[in-house]
């Protein structure tokens, strides 16, 4: 008897690609099939989970200048 | 309320000393004796406190029962907040930048800046009118921030409030023209602020003249609380002329003007008549403002005060003896009289005077003459820091001071390359005598040998604490033994703190200029130069140069290149070090790379392309074979290629290492592409980005150099990336981004276009082991020092990893040179009769 599993499409770019089967790889059961660098079968009840660790991840590569003044400011005027 | 409050604060003593006597019986009585004192001394401060609790209380109390305050924004109301303001419904988004209380004036349109009274920043409106007039002022009293077109940033600092009384601003006038320009009253904070750092900066001065040392001040008061202090009191020289003085010993003389200094390359004449006509011309404009008129009057008023120093005052002065000066100048350092110091070139007479002066050929640009005008604004020579951008003549601001000046002068730069530039500079611009001109570096020996001369050195020749060569042990005991009358330090801000007061403290000089792009530091040492050096003079603005055609105007671009998805697999794998040589290798980023020097080429630019990786510029370079140029590239094949780069048509594109960054002069340059970076370095990208900025087609009608930086996309690069160009963001360069390059696909030839090919270059970059991943080391211009002088003795061993049939070939690996380094074929080709007769016997 032939089993159906639901899974869900998602396309994107090559590196984001990459990174969700970086964190499939970490927490399992995320990514059903990997169709090519562009597109993926993924688990649908893990979507927000993937999107927010996607989320974090790629925040470190952002560059924030008020993390730096917050720094200074004090020093200033006090 | 307070009777409540007071037994509280009894308890914790009480607390204690119980704690005492648990540990030790013995102090028993003891303790209860502390025990009946403590109520009688708290019930003292209890009077005390009383009547101030009682206000705060009863405050408290008031504001608690309005009840649209909660607890969390009680607290963060700043005191100068007047008590009936009422936060409205987005206030607590600001929290403490909440300014709305500010009151407006009601003329505020005409006045362009607002203040802010928390953190001292100003913000200008640079569109308005009198925006050039502000421009000026503010970059005199406070430090630019940001300035791109619409609005500026300024930061009112200690150090910036120090410069501005080091040029001879007075505290009233500061924060009468701050209030002038300002839209809404300047907040009591700031104005304490201005007041302290004022207070006592810059009201003493060291004063070199007739070759003694005088500690010299307008007010008398200060002199005597100094001649009071007992380490400073007790080192003061008596002398014959002090007879002559007042009372207390303090000799009065006129205090220094400008009178009939000229600073050549400027002409007096010409001068006085500028600052007429911009004084009638500010009139004209402002004619239908009588604000605006009122603001002109007493800005041309501070400004003119700053310029001659109320002519008619005098000031107070004793003398110390030369040895101790530097006791002197650091006790006044330790009681918060930081001393200013000033040679007095002109009455120097125990230095001999150097012919030197500039060919009557050489004109000076007008921002070159406002920066001097600030060092030598009252007759006598200040030390301190000049802030120009790269290409915008900082060497010919250095030579007119020293031609001012006209006393042996010392200059000293980052490396040999500039070394001889400078020397360069100092024979085109000016009429010194060659054999007056002497270089000291690892090469070069010699000495002047008149009574005075100039010497160009580097940092780490003078700085050098390990064993020298008799020959430069002989030179350095020649500098070292002389005094100088002034010292040029090039590109000041890649000096190790450390290195520079060994440098400093080396030389016997009595005026010291500073001369760098970007004045700022990773590390946050910018505070060490101030006191090293001197405050900073002068800071131009990018901008207002590039668009009067003194530097090339630059359109930035910022390339997102796409990690392919096998790089960014082993990406997401790999350590840090290991990462960033795959970002730098990621095939994208090669065929941007590739693409966009075809495109310049056919355009006709000059282009450098930068890499800090080495081994990523000799991948790129052999592979697209073109010549290269780094750290360990022989000194003969690196001025060949230059030379290739600067006449040769067939040569339009090299590549550079970190050894490129500073000093290389190559006008012929106008596109840049960077592709790979000291991570998040500001300096670096400016000091790039100058590379270009000397472009000689610059004044071409709709002339634009090109500035690319590759990242790749969704690495750790992208937050560097954002981070380097903070800097010149500030300076107003916009950063466009590029997410495609429009026709990269169809380009012919394209490097790694199939996935073979890219596969074939992860294996490799995989293949090397960590230290490829690291920047170069040595002849970049920070480690320059560190390193420099012993990278050629360090052994450099590689470890691979192979097996013993694969390095014997058994593993079918076959070894063809595709790509031939091209620096050899710009070699020198031989004569004809050698070619045919040795070359090629030889070849048989």
């Amino acid at each position: 008897m032939a089993r159906a599993i639901k899974g869900m499409l998602i396309e994107c770019d090559p590196s984001i690609k990459s990174l969700v089967v970086r964190i499939d790889q970490d927490y399992r059961d995320i990514v059903i099939e990997e169709l090519d660098d562009t597109h993926l079968l993924i688990d649908p009840s893990k979507l927000t989970f993937i999107k927010k660790e996607l989320n974090r991840i790629l925040a470190d590569n952002a560059y924030n200048p008020f993390d730096d003044e917050d720094a200074q400011a004090a020093a200033v005027l006090g | 309320m307070p009777s409540e409050a007071a037994p509280i604060r009894e308890a914790k003593p009480n607390k204690l000393e119980n704690l005492f006597s648990d540990d030790s019986s013995t102090d028993d009585t003891d303790s209860e004796n502390d025990q009946l004192i403590l109520p009688a001394a708290s019930s003292r401060k209890r009077q005390k406190l009383a009547p101030k609790t009682q206000e705060a209380i009863k405050k408290i109390k008031e504001t608690n029962d309005d009840n649209e305050f909660e607890d969390g924004e009680l607290v963060a109301i700043p005191l100068d907040r007047p008590s009936d303001f009422i936060p409205d419904a987005v206030s607590h988004i600001f929290a403490n930048s909440d300014f709305s209380y500010l009151k407006l004036k009601p003329d505020h349109s005409a006045r362009p800046i607002w203040i802010s009274p928390s953190d001292g920043k100003i913000y200008l409106e640079s569109f308005s009118p009198l925006s050039e007039q502000a421009q000026d002022f503010l970059v005199t009293i406070a430090e630019p921030v940001s300035r791109p077109s619409f609005m500026h940033e300024y930061k009112i600092t200690t150090h910036s409030l120090y410069a501005a009384v080091s040029v001879g601003l007075e505290t009233d006038d500061i924060i009468s023209v701050l209030n002038r320009l300002s839209k809404v009253p300047v907040a009591k904070s700031v104005i304490e602020f201005i007041k302290a750092a004022t207070h006592s900066y810059g009201k003493v001065k060291l004063v070199l003249k007739h070759n003694r040392y005088f500690v010299e001040s307008s007010s008398a008061e200060i002199l005597r609380m100094l001649l009071k202090d007992d380490v400073i009191g007790k080192l003061r020289l008596q002398s014959v002329d002090e007879a002559n003085g007042a009372a207390d010993g303090l000799v009065e003389t006129e205090a220094p003007k400008q009178g009939d200094l000229v600073i050549p390359g400027t002409k007096k004449n010409h001068e006085n008549k500028n600052s007429k006509e911009k004084g009638t011309d500010t009139k004209n404009d402002s004619k239908n403002n009588e604000v605006v008129e009122g603001v002109e009057d007493i800005y041309a008023d501070v400004i003119a005060d700053a310029e001659d120093e109320n002519a008619d005052d005098t000031v107070h002065s004793f003398e110390v003896a030369a040895e101790n000066v530097e006791t002197v100048k650091k006790r006044c350092q330790e009681i918060d009289y930081p001393m200013l110091e000033e040679y007095d070139f002109r009455n120097d007479t125990r230095n001999p005077d150097l012919e030197i002066d500039l060919k009557p050929s050489t004109q000076i640009r007008p921002y070159q003459e406002k920066s001097l005008s600030k060092m030598f604004g009252n007759g006598r020579a200040r030390s301190g820091i000049i802030v120009l951008p790269c290409g915008a003549g900082k060497t010919l601001v250095g030579i007119t001071a020293a031609c001012t000046i006209r006393k042996s002068i010392i200059v000293l730069c980052t490396s040999s390359v500039s070394v001889m530039q400078w020397r360069q500079q100092f024979l085109q611009w000016c009429t010194i005598q060659p054999e007056n001109v002497a270089v000291f570096t690892s090469e070069n020996k010699q000495m002047f040998r008149g009574e005075s001369g100039l010497v160009v050195s580097t940092y780490s020749m003078v700085a050098n604490t390990r064993n020298r060569s008799h020959d430069s042990q002989k030179v350095m005991d020649f500098l070292t033994s002389r005094e100088w009358g002034f010292i040029i330090l090039d590109e000041v801000h890649v000096v190790p703190a450390a290195m520079f007061r060994r440098v400093v403290t080396a030389l016997a000089t009595h005026a010291k200029l500073g001369l760098t792009a970007t004045l700022v530091r990773e590390d946050e040492k910018i505070s060490d130069l101030n006191f090293l050096i001197g405050p900073k003079m002068y800071e131009a603005n990018w901008m207002e140069l590039s668009q009067k055609g003194h530097i090339a105007k630059v359109q930035c671009a910022e390339v997102w290149c796409p990690m392919t998805s096998e790089f960014y697999q082993e990406y997401l794998r790999e350590s840090a070090r290991k990462r960033m040589l795959l970002y730098i290798m990621n095939p994208t980023k090669f065929q941007a790379c590739q693409f966009l020097i075809q495109y310049h080429e056919s355009r006709g630019d000059k282009i450098i392309v930068f890499s800090d990786n080495v081994y990523a510029l000799q991948e790129y370079a052999l592979k697209l074979g073109k010549p290269f140029i780094f750290g360990s590239t022989p000194q003969q094949e690196r001025m060949n290629i230059l030379q290739n780069f600067q006449y040769n048509d067939r040569v339009s594109t090299i590549f550079l290492s970190k050894v490129g960054d500073t000093s290389i002069d190559l006008p012929e340059a106008t596109c840049l592409i960077q592709i790979s970076s000291h991570y998040g370095s500001r300096r670096q990208e400016a000091q790039r980005l100058g590379r270009i900025l000397r472009a000689k087609r610059r004044n071409d009608e709709g002339f634009n150099a090109f500035f690319y930086s590759l990242v790749s996309k969704d690495t750790q690069e992208m937050y560097y990336s954002t981070k380097r160009q903070a800097f010149l963001v500030d300076q107003g360069y916009a950063f466009k981004i590029i997410t495609h390059l429009h026709g990269m696909e169809e380009l012919p030839n394209l490097a790694y276009a199939s996935p073979k090919e890219r596969r074939e270059l992860l294996q490799e970059v995989l293949l090397k082991n960590e230290e490829a991943a690291g920047v170069e080391m040595g002849e970049d211009a920070d480690n320059l020092i560190g390193h420099g002088v012993s990278r050629r003795l360090k052994s450099s061993s590689v470890k691979n990893q192979a097996s013993m049939a694969g390095l014997a070939g058994g593993e079918d690996m076959a070894y063809v040179e595709y790509s031939r380094n091209k620096n050899k074929d710009l070699g020198v080709s031989h004569h004809p009769f050698f070619e045919k007769n040795y070359y090629r016997r030889r070849k048989r």
